[in-house]
């Protein structure tokens, strides 16, 4: 196709740009998350979050759960990680239950956790205190997630007996609503009550003008 | 067809990387980006749907400067590669000037490469394009894992999946590494800026 326009002068000259601008001779900066991969137990791990954030498949799922089960046995005596790692095995088990109907909030407080998790195990010397506190606020996040997904569950089921206490309302309604001759007597009763009191004061109002007539 | 403003002598030429999910197409942009972002003076964006986790498309624009008179300007995309989000893909593929299909080389996804050049073949049909026509180049992405001990497909073996009827430039690649990646921008780069010129002539 183009190949043939190769020796033209506007290809050679597109070329020529190309090479200048693409020029391949300086090393390529590391991406901060490739440098910091190569030393990180979490590398695989990083790898199933980021292709979970892409695309949901039951392998990326199972490989997410062993490496959570692998890093639990690595990180046996730190209670910190192993909470952290407790709560993404948590995460990956409710998304692979629920699927597409993952609550959308999951994959952030996914990430999230995980973010934070990296920047502990990326900073081994990190005061106990620090890492604490970075995790209660991820278990808040957490927490968080399970209260609006067991609202949302408490809902679902919640809607139908409410629409059916609505019907059973409707039908009572209905049945209110039924004319029973009892009721119709009541009813032409008051209307000749309404009708007596107003000719009654109709004649009372005609009653002086016909007199000054 | 691109966007040619003749007045001003701008040519803004779409360019997308299609392909099945996780084959790399995102990998191929970051690599381009961090490696060249200072010479090229761009921003890569990503979109994402509104609350929700999925990748909506990736977009790296940026200007090649002035050939012939004309000032290029080149735009990148990603489709998103989820089988499920090919409304998006459609769009993203609308007024397409040139295509990267970047296959993924992993044994396992031998099917999802065939799928997914048939699904590109679909929606180019509904903008009235082909892959007769239009100019596209094919990356066989992920060849590194074969160090790692991952079966990969033979680069025979993709190119009578994908391309034993049409003989597109093809590149065995990694985008993680960066290797070919430069080479096919620039093929796709050349050739179709040479098709868009062809049709302006």
């Amino acid at each position: 196709m183009a190949d043939s326009s190769k020796s033209d002068p506007l290809s050679t000259a597109l070329d020529n740009r190309l090479d200048e601008l693409f020029r391949e001779d300086e090393p390529t900066p590391a991406a901060p998350a490739a440098a910091k991969a190569k030393t990180s137990p979490l590398d695989e791990l990083k790898k199933i979050v980021l292709s979970i954030d892409w695309e949901i498949t039951p392998e990326a799922l199972d490989s997410f759960m062993d490496q959570v089960r692998l890093l639990k046995e690595v990180y046996r005596d730190d209670k910190v990680i192993l909470v952290f790692l407790q709560v993404l095995g948590s995460l990956g088990q409710y998304i692979k239950s629920s699927r597409s109907k993952v609550h959308p909030s999951t994959f952030n407080v996914l990430n999230s956790v995980f973010a934070r998790l990296d920047e502990i195990v990326s900073a081994p010397k990190m005061p106990l205190a620090i890492r604490r506190k970075l995790l209660q606020a991820e278990m808040d996040a957490y927490q968080g997630l399970r209260a609006k997904i067991t609202q949302r569950r408490t809902a679902e089921p919640a809607a139908k007996p409410a629409a059916a206490t609505d019907t059973a309302a409707r039908t009572q309604a209905s049945a209110g609503e039924t004319v029973t001759p009892e009721m119709l007597s009541r009813a032409v009763a008051e209307l000749k009550e309404f009708i007596r009191t107003e000719m009654n004061a109709l004649r009372q109002l005609v009653k002086p003008a016909a007199r000054r007539d | 067809m691109a966007f040619i403003n003749l007045k001003s002598k701008i040519i803004q030429v779409k360019i997308v990387y299609y392909g099945p999910g996780r084959g790399g197409k995102t990998t191929n942009l970051e690599y381009i980006y961090r490696k060249f972002h200072q010479r090229i003076k761009s921003e890569m964006v990503t979109v994402k749907t509104h609350g929700d986790r999925t990748l909506f498309f990736d977009f790296l624009p940026f200007d090649i400067g002035v050939i012939n008179g004309y000032q290029i300007k080149i735009q990148l995309y990603t489709v998103p590669g989820q089988v499920k989000y090919n409304a998006t893909r459609r769009l993203v593929l609308r007024g397409v000037d040139g295509i990267v299909f970047v296959a993924d080389a992993m044994a396992v996804r031998r099917e999802k490469n065939i799928q997914a050049l048939k699904n590109l073949q679909e929606n180019l049909a509904s903008y009235k394009k082909n892959l007769h026509t239009i100019p596209w180049v094919i990356q066989y992405n992920k060849m590194d894992l074969v160090e790692q001990g991952i079966p990969i497909l033979d680069v025979d073996l993709l190119e009578h999946d994908l391309n034993r009827e049409l003989k597109r430039p093809s590149f065995p690649a990694s985008a993680v590494k960066g290797t070919n990646v430069v080479a096919t921008l620039k093929k796709i780069i050349s050739l179709t800026v040479a098709s868009i010129r062809k049709e302006l002539l």
